[in-house]
């Protein structure tokens, strides 16, 4: 029963994990850029959702449509800013580049968050109790937030396989040069691509928040999560991802339960190395 | 970019230098206090800006996770002064070899990575530190170490000073000597450089143990200073973003960037912070943002516009001498060439190259021919050991090779052309052969055998160009130059007529009938352009779907029913 309890937990953390690593996922698919940044995101919308729904009592979960719309706005105004100049470089380039800027982009994020609500963590008080079935403990905060990440997740899926304008986004991802042939417009696939990574990571924001406690400081270990992940995953494979996600989060759930919450914490940054160091011909590109 | 100086010019900017350090020395010292901290945070800045610098800079591998060695080396010094009572210059020295152990340890795993999964797995590397750290009792654990309150600032600041000039002098010797050279190779393109012979592994992890050394050795004089070390300031991923804005500022890869960088982002931000007390990162993100997208080479990318501070081609002589042919050396026993019994590549389930043999015997030009995804370029990629094979041997005037890495086949005489011509992009012609002769078999007399593949190849002309001003026909001459640099046996051309014009056909046709003069044993090429090969090579090889079907003379294969049915195609 309690390797059971252990395996619910971690399969309920791994479905947020989803959320958090396909956003990043995303981006890196179509544009070859690691956003730095990325937790920045997810935190700036996790305390934002905090202030809001603790200063007005709104339901915090009413305010993801509202986080979403914004974020991706400010994905779409940033990335001709920051990002697109340096898809001019040539991939290799723009890769390590990007990273420069994105890792700078992270710091102003990061300190504007401090200023605005401090250093100490926060968490929005609901959803507090669980349900019981079958003998288990099934967290009501994860439960939810895990399905509206599954939910979100999917209709990502959906938009990616299903319509004209994600096939687009698939498609500039496999090659730039086989879109651009195809009368795609690959600089609108882009800034497209980085509005809706920023839009998602947020919303993984407003999710994580009700789950677990936030600060602007996390903001580099929820980057360091979601590109452990994307590893594990296979960089810019969707399915591969969710299945790296779900895993690491039971993974977590199993050395968080028997080894301690250090060990968690520090998991998957040697799961990274490991995995990079293991395999590392997966890893290099001809 | 490499440029050219006149000495004066240099002299006098030397001059310059060292009198605006001197009076920036002195100044801290004269006033102590404030100033004088100010000083050895400067000072401690410059270290580390140079120290990333070499790793990130000049090796192109940039790293988030430096602050890693800051902190260990902190920490070494803190155990030692602590626990083994050594004076604290001592440890802070012992702490530079803690340092250089560790990158040495840790560069052989991570710098199996590139570009991204490096940077990252360098950050991850320094939470992970910070975890043990924070957990390990003998440290102190989360609340830290505590040293004796001893005030010692000018000996620090005059250590730091030390420190920073010694990280200089390892910057310059980057960019005037040969070994810089190897090491910016691995920024500009590392399998090519792997394939004219420089040991790349070697070369990159040398450049990470100084990167290493000098930020600890900086760490440890910090944690002596402010007589405190805790795991949050030790692996202050902070400190990364400070010292890669300092280098992007400044200039990445060059000696002055980082110099110019720390004190001017140091004094300005000193100037600054009275302003925006918490803003400080922010302010520093903008700058690295900024910098990356309006003037990507830093301030002295800018100088380098007016023709300031300019990296100096790496040793070139002020005129091009004439040069000398090598020597011919003995002919090695009897053995042939090359031999290659029954060599299979397979990937997955993919059998590229199948059970293939050839040889190439003393004097003999062997063309293998065969149409596209024949498995003409993985066989060559085989035999010069970029791709393992899964079966067969190798043997090279009869020894075995199969077990060698590619740049000691390159070191031993086997050179090869690329496809497409791979030259490192921002280095001078003469820096591209002199890399190649550098790890050939003249490198005992690198300068002398660099202006004579120059002046054989019709190089000499514009030997101190940039290779991105070159015509691609003129890039293509350079390929070839590169390889007689190694002073080869074995010469390995992949498809070197592929779209050029007649005329640069005949070009590399006469440079092929001249190879033997050039004491070249043995000649093998790929090559899809029949008519320009088919009177140079003794022996043609026709592959067809990684088998070999046909092997003789070319007017009998041309000739041989099979090869016309797979290659050229049946007459309908």
């Amino acid at each position: 029963m309690l390797a059971l309890q252990i395996l619910v937990n971690g399969l309920l953390l791994g479905g947020l994990y989803v959320l958090i690593a396909q956003s990043l996922n995303l981006i890196f698919g179509v544009m070859g850029v690691v956003n730095l940044a990325h937790g920045a995101f997810i935190v700036v919308a996790g305390l934002f959702t905090y202030w809001f729904a603790s200063s007005t009592g709104i339901n915090p979960l009413a305010v993801l449509p509202f986080v979403f719309i914004v974020m991706a706005l400010v994905g779409a105004g940033l990335q001709p800013l920051l990002i697109e100049p340096l898809m001019k470089m040539g991939r290799s380039k723009a890769e390590l580049l990007s990273l420069m800027v994105t890792f700078g982009l992270d710091y102003v994020l990061v300190e504007l968050a401090l200023q605005v609500w401090g250093s100490s963590f926060v968490s929005v008080p609901y959803l507090q109790s669980s349900w019981k079935l079958a003998g288990l403990d099934f967290s009501q905060a994860l439960v939810v937030t895990g399905m509206f990440a599954a939910l979100v997740s999917a209709l990502l899926y959906w938009w990616l396989n299903r319509t004209d304008s994600g096939k687009s986004l698939l498609a500039a991802s496999q090659s730039e040069t086989g879109a651009i042939c195809c009368g795609i417009d690959v600089k609108r696939v882009r800034m497209l691509a980085f509005a809706l990574g920023v839009a998602l990571a947020a919303a993984a924001g407003v999710l994580v928040i009700i789950v677990e406690a936030l600060a602007p400081q996390t903001a580099d270990d929820l980057t360091l999560l979601a590109f452990v992940i994307i590893a594990l995953g296979g960089l810019g494979s969707y399915v591969g991802v969710a299945v790296a996600a779900l895993l690491l989060g039971v993974a977590q759930s199993i050395t968080g339960y028997f080894v301690g919450g250090n060990a968690e914490y520090v998991l998957p940054y040697v799961l990274l190395i490991l995995v990079m160091v293991a395999l590392p011909g997966r890893f290099r590109r001809a | 970019m490499p440029g050219n100086e006149d000495t004066g010019r240099r002299v006098r900017g030397v001059i310059a230098a060292v009198v605006v350090l001197a009076i920036f020395v002195a100044i801290p010292l004269r006033s102590r206090g404030y100033l004088l901290q100010l000083g050895t945070d400067t000072l401690s800045a410059v270290t580390l800006a140079y120290g990333w610098n070499l790793i990130g800079g000049f090796a192109g591998y940039f790293s988030f996770g430096q602050v890693s060695f800051y902190g260990l080396g902190a920490y070494a010094t803190a155990l030692l002064v602590l626990r083994a009572h050594m004076p604290w210059y001592f440890a802070a020295l012992a702490s530079g070899l803690v340092g250089a152990a560790a990158a040495l340890v840790l560069g052989r795993i991570m710098l199996r990575l590139r570009g991204i999964l490096f940077a990252l797995g360098m950050l991850g590397l320094a939470r992970i530190l910070e975890v043990v750290f924070n957990n390990w009792h003998y440290a102190g654990a989360s609340v830290g170490l505590s040293l004796p309150a001893v005030l010692t600032p000018v000996a620090v600041y005059v250590g730091m000073g030390l420190l920073a000039l010694i990280s200089f002098c390892i910057t310059a010797y980057f960019v005037y000597s040969g070994f810089g050279l190897d090491v910016m190779s691995l920024n500009e393109d590392e399998d090519a450089a792997l394939s004219v012979g420089v040991p790349t592994t070697r070369v990159k992890v040398i450049a990470f143990v100084l990167s290493g050394a000098l930020p600890a050795i900086a760490g440890g004089l910090t944690a002596w200073n402010h007589s405190y070390i805790d795991p949050t300031s030790a692996f202050d991923p902070g400190v990364d973003l400070l010292t890669v804005v300092y280098v992007m500022f400044g200039g990445i890869g060059t000696l002055w960037g980082p110099l110019i960088g720390a004190v001017v982002l140091m004094i300005v931000g000193e100037e600054f912070l009275v302003y925006f007390p918490n803003l400080e990162l922010a302010l520093y993100g903008i700058v690295v943002i900024a910098t990356v997208l309006a003037f990507p080479g830093g301030l002295v990318g800018l100088a380098n516009r007016f023709g300031w501070l300019m990296r100096p081609i790496i040793l070139a002589p002020k005129g091009l001498p004439a040069g000398a042919p090598p020597e011919r050396a003995p002919p090695r026993g009897t053995q042939p060439v090359l031999e290659v019994r029954d060599l299979t590549v397979r990937f997955g389930g993919l059998t590229a190259v199948d059970r293939v043999s050839l040889s190439v015997a003393r004097g003999e030009t062997v063309c293998i021919i065969g149409a596209n995804g024949a498995g003409k370029t993985t066989f060559f990629n085989a035999i010069t050991g970029v791709v393992q094979p899964t079966s067969g041997e190798i043997l090279y005037f009869g020894d075995p090779i199969s077990h060698l890495p590619t740049f000691r086949r390159a070191q031993r005489g086997m050179a090869r052309s690329f496809q497409i011509p791979r030259l490192m992009p921002s280095f001078t012609v003469w820096e591209n052969v002199l890399l190649a002769s550098r790890h050939g078999r003249q490198s005992h007399r690198v300068v002398e055998h660099t202006a004579w593949v120059l002046h054989t190849m019709g190089l000499a002309g514009m030997w101190r160009d940039p290779v991105s001003r070159l015509t691609p026909g003129f890039q293509r001459q350079l390929e070839f130059a590169r390889v007689l640099a190694l002073s080869p046996e074995l010469v390995m051309l992949d498809e070197v007529m592929a779209g050029m014009t007649r005329e640069e056909q005949e070009q590399v046709r006469g440079v092929i009938r001249r190879l033997p003069e050039f004491g070249i044993a043995g000649v093998a090429c790929v090559e899809h352009v029949i008519a320009a090969v088919a009177d140079l090579c003794d022996r043609m090889v026709v592959l067809d779907f990684g088998r070999k079907i046909a092997e003789g003379p070319p007017g009998v294969v041309l000739k041989d029913p099979v090869v016309v049915r797979a290659y050229l195609g049946e007459p309908i």
